[in-house]
């Protein structure tokens, strides 16, 4: 299948007096995943909601499988919301043949690692199997495009490696899929990540396109409980890992001034910023202006 | 003041949700615990928190005065607003008049949610509403505070803004216990506990996990063992775990070994004891 | 389409408590309906005071059921006995025409006397006391008046509890330094000033809409209602104990609604009821707020007679709360605690600046 399977062109959403969506364009091609990234707020939902045809846009054009995202191109979708759409109190093979029944498939055969729990109520499963079973109810129809919503969220490492399998594997075979995240070492998985902010697509491409030339500090001392109260005190993003403390912060010289005037000793050093850095600054700016 | 559980047992009807567990959190640090479900990270955080008893072992833990608790779950009470919120649970741990409205403008600004002060606790955020079940549970400034994944499903920013929280909490002297999936949490912890099926895989700060650890984890396209191989990213990694084991120990000649992270290294433990455990 | 029908039909099949509703209150309705539906009060308790005592009793008609024959008894002796509910007719003969009292606050039994009696013509002179115009409002508010209780107590209540454990929060406040009886206690506390409050509406209402008498002590009415409260909001704390969603507590609570409405007396009179379906009536809170309620403002009875409510209120209440509150420790408290940390003293702890 060739074309891309999911367009969004300058597609803007306001609600009432409110932008959530900014004139974003972007694309999802068949064997990619691609990583949609934000904060809360950043217009994430809305524009998923667009993509898949539940909202309609302000200004601008979505696109599912080369049109508009009726009913018809629906069916060679699969969506996995973050409450993963299950019925509770049905067991599995219930939940499958009723999602089977719903797009007209045959019901998915279980994977060893769920056959046990095939009568198991969705409910008394645990969380990590139950994003297995809504996997499955959502790939039972072969869909052509995936949109995955914090697909792997609570789930342990294990798990979620397992989850990206599946992922993975749908890519390979063709399918398009996109992803958003709340966990950045995630980020990782994916072909491609976007970064929204305030409604609109500041970065996109690879991690260290989505980080750009931002720096964080790190700060090294011997007085580490000191420093941080210093900086926590004076408003600094500051975060301790283990003994040695990171600030969110671009410039070290406003931070060495606070260091300073507490009578502390210690280095300070840009280093690259993580994409939660970089996501954290492009918020604290959003709320200075 | 150090707060523990020793060799802890803990059943569930047949299910040995904690099994002959050991773990310590002194005062001034922060414990992380990892593990996947079924795994005893929340019947471990229950059980220092007093909230279980326990069918073996002991358990050291402050009186409920000096205790904080952020369950998995809400952690607020919705149709009450954060001011309210707040006002209840010092109530309940005593605080009152001035000594309470100085409190708590202090933690509503330590939680950048004086701004939300008067918003009820349904119409905040994932983030916010995590925050503000942090605020309510160190209003009393407990000598213990246990919290349950208290940053699963929560925006990146928020989370940046909860883990300062945690290390404000440990670097005043407040003994800290969280459980996560989040590996990096684990990573920045001065302490942390890999628990499996009820058992401790491992402990101990990164360094030293990472020090303990034994075998070799490749980097490969395709695996030689199916179940001792998993994901990450577009390749697969395989654990080897060396020593004296029955199945093939070493990787082949020519594979490429990588430096094993923490998630490396916690699915590796986890593969291991899955493969070798007899089913 | 057809999977929607089949899944529906098996989430219902899982829900017992709908299933319960739907197949068993349906047939709970019709036995009550067959057995219990019944105006026709087919004898009456009878007691005959006065020199003619004897006589009057040999040549009633055996529609009237003589318990009490009292030769030198008088006039008063005879409105005590109706008083205290021990009659619903009383004939007072040493006087022509004889005077038959009749208990108007058992209204279809006063009905079905009055009928009796002026068939039987210029002999006797019927004189209905208490509710002199066989007023059905006069008997039915002061049933309404438990109804109301009934139903804040039971469904309020049992939703109030069940939103903690919906909401998660039941395990804060499990591990906070508060005991499982002042939860309880704190949480129906709102709701026993509601339904306080909303009683003494009605009661005012009724009395100035409907003028319903009000001839008792109002001090035993309220101790009355703050009993027959314990009770159901009792039974609104142990319904949430055994509920998951507030959508299961309310089916619960309709459950136990539904039966007082229709077999305490309120409706239908207990005394027409069929043996079989009476002794329902009798387990039922609301039955016996009725006979205090109905007792003190129709009939203005003193406490001492109506005893035997009283005790049976009271001994409810404390079964009822005393199971509440043990379930809802367990929800509260699933575990011996563990001993405190040995050398904890919460004086001597150092306090932490966090």
């Amino acid at each position: 299948m060739t074309g891309v399977l999911l367009r969004a062109a300058r597609v803007t959403r306001r609600f009432g007096a409110f932008t959530a969506v900014d004139d974003v364009s972007m694309q999802v091609q068949p064997g990619e995943v691609v990583g949609l990234l934000g904060a809360n707020g950043a217009g994430k939902t809305t524009l998923i909601r667009m993509l898949l045809g539940l909202i309609a846009v302000t200004s601008g054009r979505v696109d599912l499988l080369g049109g508009p995202p009726d009913r018809e191109r629906r069916r060679r979708l699969g969506y996995v919301p973050q409450g993963l759409g299950l019925y509770g109190d049905l067991t599995v093979r219930e939940n499958l043949s009723f999602s089977a029944g719903a797009y007209g498939t045959a019901v998915p055969v279980l994977p060893p690692a769920l056959a046990p729990h095939a009568d198991v109520l969705v409910r008394a499963l645990p969380l990590g199997a139950q994003r297995q079973v809504a996997f499955l109810a959502a790939l039972a129809h072969s869909p052509q495009v995936l949109v995955l919503d914090e697909p792997t969220s609570g789930v342990d490492a294990l798990a979620r490696a397992a989850l990206w399998d599946t992922i993975r594997a749908q890519a390979e075979q063709g399918a398009g899929v996109l992803v958003t995240t709340h966990y950045m070492q995630e980020a990782q998985q994916c072909d491609r990540l976007l970064l929204m902010s305030g409604g609109r697509l500041v970065a996109r491409g690879s991690e260290a396109d989505i980080i750009g030339s931002t720096t964080a500090v790190a700060v090294r001392t011997e007085d580490w409980a000191r420093a941080f109260a210093a900086l926590n005190a004076a408003g600094a993003p500051v975060m301790l890992e283990g003994r040695a403390i990171r600030v969110a912060d671009a410039d070290p010289a406003g931070l060495a001034e606070v260091l300073r005037a507490a009578g502390i000793e210690a280095s300070l050093q840009p280093v690259p910023a993580t994409i939660e850095e970089r996501m954290l600054m492009l918020s604290r700016q959003a709320r200075a202006s | 003041m150090t707060y523990s559980v020793r060799s802890a047992t803990v059943r569930f009807g047949s299910t040995v949700a904690l099994d002959d567990v050991t773990v310590e959190v002194p005062g001034g640090s922060v414990v992380a615990v990892v593990g996947g479900d079924g795994a005893g990270k929340s019947t471990l955080l229950r059980a220092l928190a007093g909230e279980l008893a326990l069918d073996a072992g002991t358990v050291e833990t402050p009186p409920k005065q000096r205790l904080g608790y952020l369950p998995a779950s809400s952690g607020s009470w919705a149709a009450l607003t954060v001011t309210q919120n707040i006002d209840f649970v010092a109530g309940i741990y005593g605080l009152a008049g001035d000594e309470l409205a100085a409190r708590r403008a202090e933690l509503l600004d330590r939680a950048a949610l004086t701004p939300a002060a008067g918003r009820l606790a349904a119409q905040l955020s994932g983030g916010m509403r995590r925050k503000l079940g942090f605020i309510m549970a160190i209003v009393h400034r407990p000598a213990l505070l246990i919290l349950d994944e208290p940053t699963t499903g929560i925006d990146p920013v928020s989370r940046i803004d909860l883990w300062r929280l945690v290390s404000e909490a440990a670097a005043s002297g407040t003994a800290v216990l969280m459980s996560t999936t989040y590996l990096d949490e684990a990573e920045r912890a001065a302490h942390l506990v890999v628990l499996d099926s009820g058992r401790v895989l491992v402990q101990g700060s990164y360094d030293r996990v990472r020090a303990s650890f034994a075998g070799v984890v490749t980097q490969t396209g395709r695996p030689v063992r199916a179940d001792w191989a998993w994901r990450r990213g577009r390749v697969l990694h395989e654990y080897w775990p060396g020593g004296d084991s029955s199945t093939p120990a070493n990787p082949p000649a020519g594979s490429t070994a990588v430096a094993p992270d923490l998630e490396d290294i916690v699915i590796a433990l986890s593969l291991a004891r899955r493969n070798t455990v007899p089913s | 389409m057809k999977a929607m029908i089949v899944k529906e039909f098996r989430e219902l099949a899982r829900d017992r408590r709908t299933l319960g509703m739907l197949i068993v209150m349906p047939l709970l309705l019709l036995v009550i309906f067959g057995y219990a539906a019944n105006f026709y009060v087919s004898s009456l308790k009878t007691a005959v005071v006065g020199p003619q005592a004897s006589q009057v009793t040999k040549m009633l008609p055996s529609f009237f059921d003589v318990t009490v024959t009292e030769p030198s008894g008088t006039q008063a002796d005879a409105e005590t006995l109706l008083r205290d509910n021990k009659v619903d007719v009383a004939f007072v003969t040493g006087q022509t025409p004889v005077l038959a009292l009749v208990n108007g606050s058992n209204l279809f039994a006063a009905q079905s006397a009055v009928a009796a009696l002026n068939k039987v013509g210029n002999q006797v002179k019927t004189q209905v006391l208490y509710n002199p115009d066989l007023k059905t409002s006069w008997v039915m508010v002061p049933a309404i008046i438990g109804l109301i209780l009934t139903f804040i107590g039971t469904i309020i209540t049992s939703i109030g509890m069940v939103r903690e454990r919906e909401a998660g929060t039941l395990e804060q406040l499990a591990v906070m330094p508060i005991k499982p009886s002042r939860v309880i206690l704190g949480k129906i506390a709102p709701y026993f000033l509601v339904a306080s409050v909303d009683m003494i509406i009605v009661t005012v209402l009724g009395i100035l809409l409907f003028s319903v008498p009000f001839n008792g002590s109002p001090f035993a009415f309220a101790l009355g209602a703050a009993i027959f409260l314990f009770v159901v909001l009792g039974l609104g704390v142990f319904i949430s104990t055994i509920s998951q969603t507030a959508g299961q507590a309310i089916q619960t609570a309709f459950f136990f609604l539904l039966p007082q409405i229709l077999l305490s007396g309120m409706i239908f009179p207990l005394e027409a009821m069929a043996a079989g379906v009476r002794w329902i009536g009798y387990l039922l809170p609301l039955t016996y707020f009725t006979m205090i309620s109905q007792g003190i403002m129709l009939r203005g009875a003193p406490i001492a007679s109506l005893w035997l409510p009283f005790v049976v209120l009271t001994v409810m209440a404390v079964v009822v709360f005393t199971g509440a509150t043990l379930r809802f420790r367990r929800d509260l408290a699933p575990g011996r605690p563990a001993s405190p940390a040995r050398g904890e003293q919460a004086a001597a702890e150092p306090v932490s600046t966090t």
